[in-house]
């Protein structure tokens, strides 16, 4: 115990004696802390919701069955016969949109005369879905109306109740005939029978889904096997939340991306409190010396200091759980945004604190402040008592090891080069990680030879330019070497972190720009309304496709339809499109730079297709390569014929000859119509025209223009999460500068008395530590862009293209980059007013003798 | 004519709710070209003594005047002008900054007041010193004695009428201790500064033109030369 | 005329009015067979009702009931969908195992579907989901796989089938069409594999079979039936039913047939015979209905006077929910004497309006 004392006394009390400092530190490390566990929480949430009252009313079914396009319903006589103790289930699953709300909600179609009276034969009322089983029970006697639902609790209406649902393109007045509870609280759902089901989404002789239940006790495997047999080869049987699965795989590389970006603030939280133990240890070297003398051992010392650490660390940790909350909520709508404009229909989840994430929280928060400072700690340990309690202590200034960093700092480079000319592993870009990671290290190691030529360099022109405050400044940062290089070090990453992703997003919208000005040719674009997302394909009424494409004005109507399909193990869309419009129209960029309208004949008629960029490198493929499709129930092989730059989605896609997928799915129905108009027409004569013939449909109309803003709108959306993850790394680097500013006035405070004493005015000390700050700013901005600038090369070149198979030409985002950098300058300036208010008050009587 | 000027001067100071009467009616003229030695024991208000002529502090009554001109009534942009222009510290450990060359230390008031020509009147006050050709260096390299002188430059760089040392010998052995004070000595006939220096050393007694001996805050003992 | 229960509870109750898309059984109706075996879509309810009691190797006794409901929803001729429902195909399997004193029963309810459940005379099969008739030539094939249960029969009927009833009608309440077209083969020979629980064993036995279809409901003042059939040892059968009224007394419309050695059947009406319980009870520790598990027959015209028991009073068909009812179906063993002299048999009772009254009266 009186070790704890000592330690108490001697290492932690010192701390509470500048709670600004002590408390910017903290807080450095929480919001850090924060960000790991917002990023974590709401991804958790993000993703672990697709479809989920989809998943969470498929029941306890071990199996299910698939096939691209629908399940051929007559598969289902086939299993309810065979003469095993299946219990065989059918789904129909998409989504229809509250029109009162907005949301979209899933819309499940079950056959509600077996599952309801199954339901209603079981008795086992522990079961966790009785009270919907319940619904179901009762559902069966309101089966006369076909616009009967169930709509879970969630959903705000009573039975009796009507709901309008906005179902593909058409509006459905609905009669709630039961109302079951959510299973979680935002588990939205809607029931409908099957055959209601099947009318109101317009698609008939197929389902999407079959599940089975095994018998108890039986082994899957053998059953997979034995129901393959008697299905067609197109059909899959699968283990039932494959699908789910196979989303959480897809949507693993974002979120591994914006985790790893999470980790930014950590870096810089880390280099921050490597810095305020490195000043501990400094400051108090005597104390060190005076306890050893007084018989601690070195291992009592470095407990200390890692203990001061672990403190800190711990501080932040428990700052950051709630603080990681609240940003949670925030991050998971970005998230959720994305995830869905981007890779598959979510409702987020809700954000649960597990035990698990108050471990990660304290373990990130408390492993990283002890790791930061065991450098520091291990010099502390050094300390011999002799030296500390010499005579006439002077400002210990740390050997900063200039050349020998410089070329650690070299080789790390080089070893940075290397790894970025690594491939993916496992579908992950290690060593593209693992280059910045480098990166950033060689960045710390040049630091100090940096801080010391440009300080030094500067201190002259400085001294000429704004005077003697200057120029003292400029040596105060050069002499307290180390302490400075952390520090621009620190913000250094941020700034990097910022610029480099700031440079890549910047890169990529430009690409996504000029591309889309080759891809977007047709007129006006026509969708089912409701909210976009990238796995669901509702679809326009065939009337209304005939009825416009007879209206005057229009020229050609390309009608597209999707698929949600899977290949490989892997979400994608499989599309179809009218090549005789598109050959006359489209203009595409392929990777081969063929025209496009020599690509696109190719596909006519024959099992030819053309697949998406990220498609390609999801899945090893290549132009000329073969690749086999379910398709309905049959198997067919189609041949890459050409491959097509795709920046609207990351789910790989695969396009073929509308004709040509109709020989497999036979729904003539599209989900989207491109219009295409006479050459003096006019636009919003037409678009009014169809306004009017598609009075009775729920159509959405695009003309180029808004699709381009929407499409740019949509991006920006998308990356608004990675600049608010730039912005709280840069806002701890900014904080931790301001921290470290006051403790070099503190450490300095003898110097700032004396410089009183010497004729200095306090409008010249508060000028000399701002000069401090923004010196310390305008090297963290310089060292930031340039290793920003490498980091970037990183990013678009190796991460992205590995994470995502997305070619970006790189663009300098030059507007956004200046004003970024301006605003970290001003930043830092402005976190020196704090400290120069402090050097300002401090009583040169007092600390002129203070040793 | 004296130019500094304390008359009936008495500071308290209070900390803790505790008040310490740290100089109490002291009275003291010292013209230019005096060398004035404050003795007396530790805590008896040598320091508040030099800080109040200094203009680094104000007295809680009486009138510190520096050529005629009363410190009460100053901004402190006025003081820190008036320091600029009239006083000059020398202190008992030096208090170099360890960043900047010899060269520099002794041109920092000079460029914290903002004067023209720093350069070359801190070769000059080197060479008063007798350190010429040491510019270029930095205080760590140089030996206590050669600190202490150019401490003394700094202090007089900007040629002040008030000089003001406080235990400048304290922290060097006698022989350099000494050699100090005749420097101090001949710098205060030399520039007709008014001096003062408080010390424990009795060889101060013997070079000074005044000796005011303090006790508790009260002068005990004014013996003039 | 079986097992009106479920249908006249769960399911007439959905689709009032629907009736007069129906037809309903009139005197002189023309009966050809096999055609009269499968679908009767014009009339909104049918049924096919096989029980049976058999014996396996090891001498150990069971009885089992399949039985094959349709009921008519819909005949709107524009719902043309897959999933649309013109009827709803109801299936019970029952299980007794009489000497191990455990019965096994489950239920099943479907639409059509794509191929779900149905009745089709070409395929010469009933089906609903894995449980199905299905007919090869003379021989009937009986397969229903339950959870734990399989049933894997082939019957051979030993006698030609049998109308019911008089001028082609089996008449259950005053007016006309307040009657079905009944059919029986009341004596299939029966062999076959029952698997309980994963454990195969060989049965014989004696099977009966029903096929009912109609157009009608109870009448408001019938609350329930008896029903029993009777397969004797010289080669006879008997098939009795009499309705309970509110009143406790026994309704008029109560009937039954004769079947001789030779497969003529007789008609009886009720007061040809008297059909009553001996005083033995069973209570259901599900529904807490209370049973008369053992009773007495006297038909003077045939000499007849037999005493029906079971060996397993405990072949309730509870429901586990409120839509479809209870009742008791199970093997029953007979004694008694014709003229006189000594005669066994076996046969099946069905029992219902005994649980929830008051449903029944619907």
């Amino acid at each position: 115990m009186p070790r704890w004392k000592l330690f108490y006394r001697v290492m932690m009390r010192p701390l509470f004696r500048e709670p600004v400092r002590l408390g910017l530190m903290v807080l450095a490390v929480g919001l850090g802390v924060a960000v790991v566990l917002a990023i974590e929480l709401a991804g958790n949430a993000a993703a672990g919701s697709f479809h989920s009252s989809m998943e969470s009313l498929a029941g306890d079914n071990d199996l299910e069955v698939v096939a691209w396009g629908g399940v051929p319903e007559a598969l289902m006589g086939t299993l309810a016969t065979l003469p095993y103790p299946l219990r065989i289930s059918p789904r129909m699953e998409d989504f229809a949109v509250d029109t009162r709300t907005r949301e979209t909600v899933p819309l499940i179609g079950l056959d509600l005369i077996a599952e309801g009276s199954r339901y209603a034969s079981e008795t086992d009322a522990s079961n966790v879905n009785s009270k919907y089983k319940a619904t179901l029970e009762k559902s069966v006697r309101d089966l006369e109306n076909p616009e009967s639902v169930w709509i879970s609790a969630s959903l705000g209406k009573r039975t009796g109740e009507r709901i309008s649902l906005l179902i593909n393109d058409r509006v459905l007045d609905c009669v709630v005939r039961g109302v079951f509870p959510s299973t979680s609280g935002n588990e939205h759902a809607i029931l409908m029978d099957i055959a209601g089901a099947q009318r109101a989404l317009n698609r008939f002789g197929r389902v999407d889904r079959i599940l089975i239940k095994l018998p108890a006790n039986s082994t899957v495997e053998d059953w997979q096997k034995k129901l393959s047999s008697v299905l067609p080869p197109g059909v899959e049987v699968r283990l039932e939340g494959t699908g789910t699965e196979e989303n959480r795989k897809m949507l693993a590389a974002f979120r591994w991306n914006l985790r790893l970006l999470s980790y930014i603030a950590l870096v810089v939280g880390a280099f921050l409190i490597y810095s305020t133990i490195s000043v501990s240890v400094v400051r108090r070297r005597s104390e060190i010396g005076i306890v050893r003398a007084l018989g601690a051992e070195r291992r009592d010392v470095l407990a200390a200091f890692l203990g001061e650490a672990a403190c800190l660390g711990l501080a932040g940790a428990l700052m950051g759980l709630p603080l990681g909350r609240i940003m949670a909520g925030g991050a998971v709508k970005l998230m959720a945004a994305t995830v869905e404009s981007l890779y598959v229909s979510s409702r987020p989840g809700a954000i649960a604190l597990t035990p698990y994430s108050l471990a990660l929280a304290l373990l990130i928060g408390v492993g990283m402040a002890v790791v930061s400072a065991l450098s520091p700690a291990r010099e502390a340990m050094q300390v011999s008592p002799v030296d500390a309690m010499a005579q006439g202590r002077r400002e210990y200034v740390a050997r900063a090891h200039k050349g020998r960093d410089l070329a650690i700092a070299a080789v790390l480079a080089g070893l940075a080069a290397l790894a970025a000319q690594m491939p993916a592993f496992r579908g992950k870009p290690f060593f593209g990680y693992l280059a910045a990671v480098l990166l950033i290290a060689a960045a710390a190691y040049a630091m100090p030879a940096l801080v010391n030529f440009i300080s030094r360099t500067a201190a002259g022109v400085l001294g000429k330019l704004f005077g003697v405050e200057a120029m003292l400044a400029s040596r105060s940062l050069a002499a307290s070497l180390r302490r400075t290089s952390v520090l621009v070090g620190a913000l250094a990453t941020a700034v990097a972190m910022m610029v480099s992703v700031g440079i890549m997003v910047g890169s990529f919208r430009q690409t996504v720009v000029s591309w889309m000005n080759h891809q977007l040719p047709a007129d006006l674009y026509l969708r089912p309304a409701g909210n976009a997302a990238s796995d669901r394909h509702p679809t326009i009424s065939m009337e209304l496709v005939e009825t416009i494409a007879k209206l005057p004005g229009v020229a050609a109507v390309d009608r597209l339809r999707a698929y949600e399909i899977s290949y490989d193990g892997m979400p994608a869309t499989l599309a179809s499109a009218d090549l005789r419009v598109l050959r006359a129209y489209r203009e595409s960029d392929f990777f081969s730079g063929r025209p496009t309208g020599e690509v696109l004949a190719e596909l006519r008629g024959k099992n030819n297709i053309i697949v998406s960029e990220p498609f390609t490198y999801k899945h090893k493929v290549n132009t000329g390569d073969t690749i086999t499709l379910s398709l309905g129930e049959a198997r067919a092989s189609f041949q890459i014929v050409d491959i097509y730059y795709d920046y609207a989605s990351e789910r790989g896609y695969i396009l073929m000859d509308r004709d040509v997928l109709l020989k497999y799915l036979p729904d003539e129905t599209p989900t989207n119509l491109a219009v295409f108009l006479v050459p003096d027409a006019k636009v919003a004569e037409v678009r009014k025209a169809i306004q009017e013939v598609a009075a009775g449909h729920r159509i959405l109309i695009f003309s180029d223009r808004d699709l381009r803003t929407e499409a740019v709108r949509i991006f920006d959306r998308t990356f608004a999460i990675t600049y608010a993850l730039e912005a709280v790394a840069v806002v701890v680097g900014v904080m931790g500068i301001a921290g470290a500013l006051i403790a070099l006035v503190i450490d300095r405070r003898r110097e700032l008395g004396l410089l009183r004493f010497l004729g200095a005015s306090s409008g010249q000390i508060r000028k000399m530590i701002l000069v401090e700050a923004g010196l310390l700013g305008l090297l963290a901005n310089l060292a930031g862009f340039v290793l920003g600038y490498f980091l970037s090369l990183i990013l678009v070149f190796v991460i992205n293209k590995q994470s995502f198979g997305w070619t970006i030409r790189f663009h300098w985002p030059v507007a956004v980059l200046l004003g970024a950098l301006t605003v970290v300058y001003a930043a830092t300036l402005v976190s020196g007013l704090y400290p120069a208010w402090v050097a300002v008050r401090l009583n040169p009587l007092e600390v002129i003798h203070e040793e | 004519m004296a130019i500094l000027s304390l008359q009936n001067v008495s500071k308290e100071y209070t900390s803790d709710r505790q008040s310490v009467r740290a100089l109490d009616g002291v009275t003291l003229d010292v013209a230019g070209g005096e060398f004035v030695a404050l003795v007396g024991r530790s805590g008896c208000g040598k320091s508040t003594l030099l800080h109040l002529a200094g203009v680094m502090d104000f007295p809680t009554s009486g009138t510190v005047g520096i050529e005629g001109q009363p410190t009460s009534d100053l901004s402190d942009a006025q003081q820190t002008l008036l320091r600029r222009e009239k006083i000059g510290f020398v202190f008992q450990s030096f208090q170099l900054l360890h960043t900047l060359t010899v060269q520099e230390n002794v041109e920092l008031p000079l460029q914290l007041a903002g004067k023209a020509g720093a350069r070359e009147l801190a070769i000059e006050r080197l060479q008063w010193v007798e350190l010429d050709g040491l510019g270029a260096r930095y205080p760590l390299q140089l030996s206590g004695g050669q600190m202490q002188r150019v401490a003394i430059a700094r202090a007089l760089a900007h040629s002040p009428r008030i000089l003001l040392a406080d235990e400048p010998t304290g922290n060097l052995d006698t022989t350099t201790g000494g050699m100090i004070l005749e420097l101090l000595l001949r710098l205060t006939r030399e520039q007709k500064t008014a001096t003062i220096v408080a010390t424990h050393s009795l060889e101060a007694t013997s070079v000074c033109d005044t000796l005011v001996k303090l006790r508790d805050g009260r002068v005990e003992e004014v013996t003039r030369r | 005329m079986r097992s009106r229960r479920l249908l006249f509870v769960f399911l007439l109750a959905w689709l009032p009015g629907a009736m007069a898309q129906y037809k309903t059984a009139l005197p002189g109706y023309h009966y050809e067979f096999p055609r009269d075996h499968y679908n009767h879509e014009d009339f909104q309810t049918e049924w096919w009702y096989t029980t049976g009691n058999l014996v396996a190797a090891d001498g150990r006794h069971y009885g089992y009931e399949l039985t094959f409901f349709r009921q008519g929803v819909d005949r709107d001729p524009s719902k043309t969908g897959s999933w649309d429902i013109q009827d709803f195909y109801l299936a019970h399997l029952a299980l007794s195992d009489l000497d191990g004193g455990r019965f096994y029963h489950a239920e099943r309810t479907n639409r059509a579907g794509p191929g779900l459940a149905g009745i089709d005379g070409k395929e010469k099969r009933i089906w609903n989901g894995n449980w199905e008739i299905r007919w090869n030539a003379e021989e009937e094939a009986l397969n229903a796989v339950g959870e734990n249960v399989l049933l894997q029969f082939s019957l051979h009927s030993e006698k030609p089938p049998v109308i019911h009833g008089e001028n082609g009608v089996s008449q259950k309440a005053a007016g006309a069409g307040r009657a079905s077209h009944y059919i029986s083969f009341t004596r299939l020979s029966t062999k076959g594999t029952i698997s309980l629980a994963g454990k195969s064993v060989g049965v014989h036995g004696t099977s009966w079979m029903d096929h009912e279809f109609f157009t009608h409901s109870l009448g408001a003042e019938q609350v329930g039936w008896d029903w029993m059939s009777v397969q004797l040892e010289d080669d006879t059968e008997l098939m009795l039913y009499q309705f309970r009224r509110k009143d406790g007394s026994t309704d008029p419309f109560s009937s039954g047939t004769y079947v001789n050695a030779q497969g003529k059947p007789v008609h009886l009406t009720a007061e040809d015979f008297q059909l009553v319980p001996t005083g033995e009870t069973w209570t259901s520790g599900v529904t807490g209905a209370n049973y008369p598990v053992a009773w007495s027959m006297e038909i003077p015209k045939l000499g007849l006077k037999l005493r029906a028991t079971t060996r397993l009073k405990s072949q309730e068909l509870a429901s586990g929910n409120n839509i479809a009812p209870s009742y008791w179906e199970g093997a029953i063993a007979i004694a008694g004497t014709r003229g006189g002299a000594s005669v066994q048999g076996a046969g099946y009772l069905e029992m219902t309006g005994y649980a929830r009254t008051m449903e029944m009266g619907r």
